[in-house]
């Protein structure tokens, strides 16, 4: 399976998680940038196009929407009910993920 | 002296780290990227510098892909047919991708252009060979026949430019997935 499609089977890549994490509030680009990599102590950031390829993707689920674009032709976007909806069944998952190999390991 | 100089490219599709490594090199010794030229670059005299180079592909840049590219340190240098798109930055500026996703949804998108162009060559050799037919069985006159056998041969030259670059992005794409 392209891994890139995960959109559509309800999985979000980690730059998407991010995104949506970080449009809880509107923002705009370069500001979700900063966001993330505050929010991950710089541990994780996301380059440019990779952003805004992102942006595309989620406007075009609908997960995220244009919130308003101000005169110096920044637009900002903010998560919509959708985005929500699909980033709690992502942290249902990824926190099942963990419990696997927490069981797996044994508390090792 | 020259105050310009023209540089070969290996072709985006086939050596694009090579290329941005090159341009990055020529900045170290002053010549700077000025813009895209036919099956190349154009560089011009400037300051000695220490760059990285990107490219990018994307078709439908808008001022808020630009204003992205600046924010994150990324200089716009030149773009080709609105679609190819360099930006130069300081060493230790993080890459413009950062994600394999996102790398396999550029590679796609060019896959996609070229092979557009690549599809339409096909269909006007598909025109042509039927010509060429029509003409054999005499529906058509001689000449119309030979017009399309020369006309064949240079549509022929022609495919290799989007053709190859479309074999090119297929095994990229295909060595992504399987990382």
């Amino acid at each position: 399976m392209p891994r890139n499609d995960s959109l559509e089977t309800g999985e979000l890549t980690d730059t998407s998680y991010y995104i949506l994490v970080s449009l809880i509030e509107a923002k705009h680009g370069y500001l979700i940038m900063k966001t993330i990599e505050d929010m991950t102590n710089q541990q994780f950031s996301i380059g440019p196009a990779s952003m805004y390829t992102t942006i595309k993707k989620l406007l075009a689920a609908e997960l995220i929407m244009l919130f308003s674009e101000s005169k110096d032709k920044k637009k900002t976007y903010v998560a919509t009910e959708k985005g929500i909806q699909f980033l709690k069944k992502e942290i249902q998952r990824r926190k099942e993920m963990i419990k696997h190999a927490e069981d797996a390991l044994g508390g090792l | 002296m020259k105050k310009t100089k023209y540089i070969m490219s290996g072709g985006t599709a086939f050596a694009e780290q090579e290329d941005l490594q090159k341009l990055s090199d020529y900045a170290k010794k002053g010549w700077l990227l000025d813009r895209f030229a036919f099956l190349g670059y154009t560089l011009k005299k400037g300051e000695p510098q220490d760059l990285q180079y990107s490219l990018d592909f994307q078709e439908n840049a808008d001022d808020e892909y630009f204003l992205l590219f600046k924010d994150a340190g990324w200089q716009h240098v030149c773009s080709e047919g609105h679609a190819m798109h360099i930006f130069s930055a300081p060493p230790g500026t993080k890459p413009i991708y950062s994600d394999i996703e996102t790398i396999i949804d550029r590679y796609k998108r060019e896959k996609h252009f070229v092979g557009k162009a690549a599809l339409s060559i096909l269909a006007i050799m598909m025109f042509l060979l039927l010509f060429n037919a029509m003409s054999s069985y005499g529906w058509l006159p001689e000449a119309v026949g030979m017009i399309s056998d020369i006309l064949l041969i240079i549509s022929t030259v022609l495919l290799v430019f989007p053709g190859l670059p479309y074999l090119a992005y297929q095994r990229k794409l295909k060595k992504l997935r399987n990382i």
